[in-house]
């Protein structure tokens, strides 16, 4: 089974190479002359305000959790496809049943105005 | 020992090196942002290692979830918390006593497991085995939803409680919602905005 992977190492060890050679070339070739003022942060002629790294809001992060519930969803629709010709009609009732389930959540969520962007 | 065999070794250490080290890096590096990033390599290194013991399915799970999604997740928490790098360096000494106890803990953890009569190394099935068309997702798929449908539906219910805990917790309800309202933008008539007022001109 291991033989099926052999193009997608060799895939890997192609981007490899190829994503360091441009960045290590750039580095070894490209002149680097730094001085105070090309070190400083520029912005348009005035001294920065505040730092670059402002924090987001929270709001992001239910998002975000909302997102990784449903890619496990996914996940977890993935072997079902692939095998439901032969687990019959209890895996698929199975499946509808975990479904169901997550289909609560969603309408929670969506009733609770919580997929609305403020 | 055939060729073979010798080639897939080289990748698990050469997967285990990179594993071993970004894992490393993720600890050490200062900077919160690039600490996640080594953890992503971590993932893939870890990738390599599950597909090299033929659980495939696993394997590209952790790069679709992990990669995909949790560290999305980490990055925001990363920026939701503003964390100051000089403030971390300061209460390294404070959190010591934490760590060492975790540390400790998880060492006995793991001696414990791979200790004789847990876990022995050689009765481990070895790799290498499967046949070219073999398929960890079938494999998978045919015991999950049939044989382990309970944990599932437990799986299910879960992630419910995991939606209803995240909403409870970080929404605050429609509040302050400035968005627009198209419905009463497209209804709104001429008579309800203007007022036409008949004033007296100036007279010349």
């Amino acid at each position: 089974m291991l033989e099926n992977y052999l193009p997608i190492l060799i895939f890997i060890g192609i981007g490899l190479v190829i994503g360091m050679a441009a960045l290590i070339i750039g580095a070894l070739i490209g002149p680097h002359k730094p001085d105070a003022e090309k070190n400083s942060p520029y912005e348009c002629g005035f001294p920065a305000f505040e730092d670059t790294r402002l924090p987001f809001d929270v709001r992001y992060y239910l998002v975000a959790i909302l997102f990784i519930i449903f890619d496990l969803e996914t996940a977890f629709l993935f072997p079902w496809a692939v095998v439901l010709h032969k687990i019959g009609l209890y895996g698929f009732l199975a499946m509808m049943v975990f479904l169901g389930l997550l289909t609560i959540g969603f309408i929670y969520e969506w009733k609770k105005g919580a997929l609305e962007w403020q | 020992m055939n060729l073979a065999q010798i080639f897939t070794d080289l990748v698990f250490f050469s997967f285990a090196a990179i594993l071993v080290g970004s894992a490393l890096m993720t600890i050490i590096s200062r900077n919160p942002v690039r600490s996640a990033l080594f953890l992503v390599l971590a993932f893939f290194a870890a990738t390599g290692l599950w597909i090299l013991l033929e659980v495939e399915f696993l394997g590209l799970i952790l790069i679709l979830v992990y990669v995909g999604a949790v560290m999305t997740l980490f990055l925001f928490v990363v920026m939701t918390l503003n964390i100051d790098v000089e403030e971390q360096r300061s209460s390294f000494v404070r959190y010591l006593p934490f760590a060492i106890v975790i540390v400790a803990m998880l060492v006995i953890l793991m001696v414990y497991v791979i200790s004789p009569g847990h876990l022995n190394p050689s009765e481990l099935t070895t790799t290498g085995g499967q046949p070219v068309n073999y398929s960890n997702t079938t494999e998978l798929g045919m015991v999950l939803y049939t044989d382990y449908a309970y944990p599932f539906e437990l799986a299910g219910i879960l992630l419910l409680v995991a939606i209803i805990a995240a909403i409870s917790l970080t929404f605050h309800g429609k509040g302050n919602n400035k968005t627009q309202n198209p419905d009463q933008q497209i209804l709104i008539r001429r008579e309800d905005r203007i007022r036409m007022v008949k004033m007296q001109g100036d007279k010349k």
